[in-house]
């Protein structure tokens, strides 16, 4: 292999994706026609297993899951099937955490029915067909035995897969899976039928947007990586999401990694750059583990490397890991971690996409735009953008966090309303917790509550109210969770990430800090809502980069959403929610419950 | 590339060769020789991944592996240790008998996840980064997410995780780790099963949200 694309490395191989009876896959495909055959070979097998007379099992293993249990649940699955016509298979979680750990069964003449959740000690009881009552619903169209289809389900009602459409169901170990569920088709077409400027006018017409944040249009972006005219040039894409309520590429990469490399793939091959790059945060094993089996699979075949599928093109591939550093998300800090150096963004201009790694034209993108990528070369620009808002295509992936009776990831149409999401994709909040705001935007952008609950969710309705859609992870949070202690939160999630590079950021958030630290002992008088504001003035107006420019933004939301418990802090002296140390009202009980 | 490791093996000067800083510097050497490039280029890009083995592999990267890391990738042991201090993933002392990463995401925040951050100071005398003072747990507050939001307040010990925990509860899932002995073997080994097992009935139902 002439470019390694990637380290050795000691993470467990795993329980290694299954082998469902491969076909054979041979040598490394040299043609067109030759891969043509070996989809159809994968798409043959992919019907056969669901057609055949055999028992398919599918257990979801991914972060969230085996925390709960989920490969000591499909450990039992092996172990209760061994010898029996059935198939075992470890597919992802389907982003519905609050089945986790899920198992899907499909016997023959049945559709697949979902259960969840299930734990190691239940296994031999659902296998036997003793607990109906944990069906959560069937994949497929219609109802069966009285359990009705999956998406009748209020978490999946509202969702439109396109990013997330395999997941939960093909095994992400599996290259044959991927490949039959249509994985490369759009590459294929790239290489073979479409021209860089056909493919760019796609994404162009599709409209999709930036999905780490920031909303920039990706077609825009390729079409200048396409111009810039130094040579070599890279793709690199980022799936460095160091936000401490966003989990949504890493989902991705657990599920259906191939996705992700194809998108990255045909952005090498449209802006004509001799090397793709993923960088993923080191923090996430599976998905780094699962990452790394698909280049090699993609290698073995043949997608990668000299001259792919005969076409003439090369294209070469590297993995790269972050170490934990919230800054490798910002995309000049991202290129620096990638070249082995300390991850501290730089001032722009010159913009990555002329001056990027190794000081060479770079394209940027976020995991979540790349996976979009396949379906939109494959359906068509037009097709995409008629989805979603005027000026928001497509659909998001949304994360939630908090004491929510349904959490998990989902994928919705831009322009879905706030509290659809909150109250029925998401379940409403659990007894004993009542709805107080829900945090937007990660950690760059303020709190919104009841009465925002009409708003579409897009890039730009939520930005005039001081929330932001960003990378779409919420927190939503209840009466035991105080305002002022809240910000103090956030805050110090910035100051403790602040790269230090610049001042601003480096010493006005620690100021802020200790401000807020004032309120909660109850040592602050009312002149320090002002000064925050200056301070936060400050960190916005002059710090370096993007993530410093908002830093201050949760607490000046805080401030804006819930005045009056900051006034209570200064004026009254108590901590209405009790959480302060400055004491709480009498009515309230102490210490705040970690339920 | 084995025969310039070792080279360094016999070149490197008096202390880092000598003791390694309780790391055996062979089996830094040895994860090292997998790390092969073509120009400088590739070279840095590697650094940072195979620190990331090294510290997975012993727990921290001593002062004496990261010269061996340096000289490795044709680099200054200064340019090495920036990047040690720099990331968060990475430490520079060795890790008690067990590690717990303690989840303090936002929504391990919002279910009380300082609670737990203020009883291991108060009860086990330990912050961010420290280790007990009998060596038996070390803790990293983990600034990010643990991504298993639903059990959420959420700390992973070793291998396994717990949820749902109140501050007893973290206690009683601490006192019984350092009982049962063992130790640390790597943050990203799977679960076992049994440990996984118990890790979910310790903590009962898992079934349904609302628990």
């Amino acid at each position: 292999m002439d470019q390694p694309t990637s380290a050795p490395t000691v993470l467990p191989t795993s329980q290694p994706g299954q082998a469902s009876s491969l076909p054979a896959t041979g040598a490394r495909l040299t043609s067109r026609a030759a891969f043509e055959e070996f989809q159809a070979r994968c798409r043959a097998h992919w019907d056969d297993l669901w057609a055949g007379n055999r028992v398919v099992v599918s257990v979801g293993v991914d972060s969230s899951s085996l925390a709960k249990g989920g490969y000591a649940v499909l450990a039992e699955c092996r172990r209760l099937l061994a010898g029996e016509r059935a198939v075992v298979r470890e597919v992802s979680g389907n982003g519905a955490m609050w089945m986790d750990p899920h198992v899907e069964i499909k016997r023959p003449g049945e559709p697949p029915i979902v259960y969840g959740p299930i734990a190691p000690d239940e296994v031999e009881a659902l296998l036997a067909g003793r607990l109906p009552e944990r069906a959560v619903g069937v994949r497929g169209e219609s109802a069966f035995n009285g359990i009705p289809p999956l998406a009748a389900h209020p978490f999946f009602k509202y969702q439109e897969r396109i990013v997330l459409a395999n997941l939960g169901i093909i095994e992400p170990n599996s290259v044959v899976d991927a490949v039959g569920a249509g994985a490369y088709e759009a590459y294929k077409r790239v290489l073979f039928d479409l021209s860089p400027e056909e493919a760019i006018a796609e994404v162009t017409a599709a409209n999709v947007r930036g999905r780490g944040g920031a909303g920039f249009p990706a077609g825009v972006k390729w079409e200048s990586g396409r111009k810039a005219r130094a040579t070599p040039k890279f793709v690199v894409c980022n799936s460095h999401e160091g936000e401490p309520n966003v989990y949504k590429d890493r989902r991705i990469h657990e599920g259906d990694p191939h996705r992700i490399l194809e998108g990255i793939l045909i952005a090498c091959i449209v802006c004509g750059a001799e090397r793709g790059y993923n960088y993923i945060g080191g923090e996430y094993p599976l998905a780094i583990q699962r990452f790394r089996q698909a280049v090699a699979d993609a290698e073995r075949l043949g997608l990668i490397g000299r001259n792919v599928l005969g076409s003439g093109k090369d294209v070469f591939f590297r993995v790269r890991t972050g170490g934990g550093a919230y800054i490798c998300g910002e995309g000049s800090a991202l290129m620096y971690s990638v070249m082995g150096l300390r991850g501290q963004p730089r001032t722009k201009p010159p913009r990555s996409v002329e001056e990027g790694i190794w000081k060479r034209p770079t394209i940027a993108n976020n995991t979540e735009t790349l996976a979009n990528i396949p379906d939109i070369i494959v359906k068509g620009g037009a097709w995409y953008a008629a989805i979603g808002t005027e000026k928001s295509k497509g659909t998001k992936l949304m994360t939630v966090q908090g004491a929510m009776n349904t959490v998990g990831l989902v994928e919705v149409p831009m322009g879905i309303e706030l509290g659809t999401l909150v109250n029925e994709i998401w379940g409403g909040m659990r007894p004993g917790h009542q709805f107080k705001g829900i945090q937007t935007g990660g950690v760059s952008a303020g709190p919104l509550t009841e009465e925002h609950f009409g708003l579409p969710v897009d890039f730009d309705s939520l930005t005039s109210v001081g929330g932001m859609l960003g990378s779409g992870g919420f927190a939503v949070f209840d009466q035991h969770v105080c305002a002022v202690d809240y910000a103090r939160y956030l805050t110090a999630f910035n100051r403790y990430e602040s790269c230090a590079k610049c001042v601003p950021c480096q010493r006005g958030n620690p100021a802020l800090v200790e401000i807020l630290d004032r309120i909660r002992f109850g040592r602050a008088s009312l002149d320090d809502l002002p000064l925050m504001q200056r301070t936060s003035k400050h960190i916005i107006e002059l710090s370096l980069c993007g993530l410093g420019q908002v830093a201050p933004m949760p607490l000046l939301g805080m401030m804006k959403q819930f005045e009056a418990e900051f006034r209570a802090h200064i004026v009254d002296g108590v901590c209405p929610a009790g959480v302060c140390p400055i004491g709480a009202p009498a009515e309230v009980a102490l210490p705040v419950a970690a339920d | 590339m084995a025969e310039t490791v070792q080279s360094v093996a016999t070149a490197a000067p008096g202390r880092a060769a000598a003791s390694g800083d309780g790391i055996d510097l062979d089996e830094v050497r040895r994860i090292l020789s997998h790390f092969t490039f073509r120009d400088h280029q590739e070279a840095q890009e590697l650094i940072l991944s195979s620190l990331q083995e090294i510290n997975e592999h012993f727990g921290y990267v001593s002062l004496a592996a990261s010269e061996l890391v340096a000289h490795h990738f044709e680099t200054t042991a200064n340019r090495v240790y920036g990047l040690l201090t720099f990331y968060a993933d990475f430490r520079t002392e060795p890790r008690g008998k067990h590690f717990m990463l303690l989840c303090h995401g936002m929504a391990c925040y919002v279910m009380g996840s300082q609670a737990l951050v203020q009883e291991l100071k108060d009860t086990w005398g330990i912050q961010d980064g420290g280790t007990t003072a009998d060596g038996e747990v070390t803790v990293q507050v983990v600034n990010g997410c643990l991504g298993v939001c639903d059990r959420a307040p959420l700390i992973k010990l070793d291998a396994d995780y717990h949820g749902d925990l109140t501050v007893e509860g973290l206690n009683d899932v601490l006192r019984r780790a350092i009982a049962a002995g063992g130790s640390w073997h790597g943050s990203h080994q799977p679960p076992s099963a049994d440990a996984n097992h118990a890790a979910v009935a310790a903590h009962g139902s898992h079934h349904g949200p609302a628990d």
